[in-house]
């Protein structure tokens, strides 16, 4: 029932996307949309830090890349990304949105409109407010939205801030959404 | 973001306003794109919706060039990419200026000055400002306008600095530009030799005998049918053998491109164009 994935997540969340990452199977069956805040300047670093222990590819998309199963998209550093209606990734260098770009939130919006209850939302650990507006966008268009338990949460501003606007699906350890991701078939 | 949504049927009404009343055409520009920025337009000018949108395109002339400049999305910051800045410096410029005496680079889509202003300071840094012509393009008087007074906005200048201070190791930015309230205005030796042009929605008046163009983060803004159609009258206009400089995540990619552009270098989106 789900044909998508996406996570946001800001300070504390590499450590946590690396795991789960690391546990997703090679030929995953849904593509993974990534937008993590990181530091502006860091522009290639990332991308093959999260490869390293990835059991699928990851990569920063060029704008208009087709979304494909199995492949983890990354929102590139300093550019928003728009999940189109022909799942197609767009790429940004509009206004920052709550001081960031890439926006967490405009990721959220685009891909609720595009995946609607197909979509699955996941916001992580993060000292700012960014994607809780997106995430309740992915609630109400129907998806499933799942938080990371902000007890667990090295930083938990950005997963308070969502369970204040959203009633969440599931509130998770790091540990229970890897199970949930490995039974979507 | 925006609380108020234009439709499609919304979007292809002010299409065609603004085609029928001032003649530009934005139909190949990316729909999705063009609508979210429509949304934040009648947000950000407080209309109720997509009518009185129209109207005031239609007739408001003052507010017409207002939303020219919102639709032409600024390059954003000075020295974006780093990494690319460097390249050019250290490795790029110095070979292919080295034996040149005279050299037009064209910037088709300004949006904002700073990618011009970078570019005018890494020449002056290695001493070839004196041998380049610059050309400059925008859909936007407004943004000419600021262009020809060198004008930019201070709000970035930590990330300014951060930049620069990543590319040169002795020169200090602060050489480069002065303050005003909260705007910074760059040296004007910087844009002694330049030329301003304004442009429609097909950059259909290419200047002559072009030998690089910077068209860095506006194809985002395209579609297909436009890039392809741009892409072509870009190689068409430069000298064989130059060079066209795309955004980091955007690529050429179009039935034959290859027998019109070649990759340089490894990713950092210099493309040269085939001699042929």
């Amino acid at each position: 029932m789900h044909k998508a994935v996406i996570i946001g997540g800001s300070a504390g969340s590499f450590r946590v996307i690396t795991r789960i990452l690391n546990a997703l199977p090679k030929h995953y069956p849904v593509p993974v949309l990534l937008n993590l805040h990181r530091l502006k300047h860091v522009r290639s670093g990332f991308v093959e830090a999260l490869s390293i222990k990835s059991g699928i590819p990851v990569v920063e998309p060029y704008d208009k890349d087709s979304v494909k199963p199995g492949i983890a998209y990354l929102a590139p550093s300093n550019y928003h990304m728009y999940i189109e209606l022909n799942k197609k990734i767009a790429l940004s260098t509009e206004e920052a949105v709550n001081h960031s770009r890439p926006s967490i939130d405009l990721s959220f919006e685009t891909a609720a409109h595009t995946y609607n209850k197909s979509l699955l939302g996941i916001i992580l650990s993060g000292a700012n407010k960014d994607g809780a507006w997106g995430l309740k966008k992915i609630k109400d268009a129907g998806g499933t939205v799942i938080v990371q338990d902000p007890k667990e949460c090295e930083v938990a501003t950005m997963t308070e801030t969502a369970l204040k606007m959203t009633e969440a699906d599931y509130i998770y350890s790091t540990q229970q959404i890897i199970d949930y991701l490995l039974k979507i078939k | 973001m925006s609380k108020y949504e234009i439709g499609i049927v919304d979007t292809r009404n002010v299409l065609q306003a603004i085609k029928e009343t001032h003649g530009l055409d934005f139909k190949n520009h990316a729909l999705t794109f063009f609508k979210r920025r429509l949304s934040y337009i009648v947000d950000k000018y407080n209309l109720k919706n997509a009518e009185a949108l129209i109207d005031k395109l239609i007739h408001e002339p003052d507010f017409y060039e207002l939303f020219l400049k919102e639709i032409s999305i600024e390059t954003t910051e000075l020295f974006r990419d780093p990494s690319l800045w460097r390249h050019l410096m250290e490795k790029f410029l110095p070979g292919l200026l080295k034996n040149q005496t005279s050299f037009k680079i064209w910037f088709p889509e300004i949006a904002s000055g700073e990618e011009l202003y970078s570019l005018a300071i890494l020449l002056n840094e290695l001493g070839f400002l004196d041998k380049v012509q610059f050309v400059v393009g925008s859909i936007s008087q407004l943004r000419l306008d600021d262009l020809k007074k060198g004008r930019f906005d201070l709000k970035k200048m930590e990330v300014n600095q951060a930049n620069f201070k990543r590319i040169f190791s002795e020169a200090e930015l602060e050489d480069y530009y002065r303050r005003e309230g909260d705007q910074g205005y760059i040296n004007r030796e910087l844009l002694q030799n330049i030329e301003l042009a304004r442009q429609n929605t097909l950059y259909d008046q290419p200047p002559r005998s072009v030998k690089m163009i910077m068209w860095r983060n506006q194809m985002l803004y395209f579609n297909h049918i436009l890039q392809e159609r741009l892409l072509k009258s870009f190689c068409h206009c430069m000298m064989p053998g130059g060079h066209l400089i795309v955004g980091m995540n955007e690529k050429i990619d179009y039935w034959n491109s290859d027998k019109d552009y070649t990759l340089v270098g490894d990713n950092e989106n210099i493309y040269k164009k085939r001699y042929s």
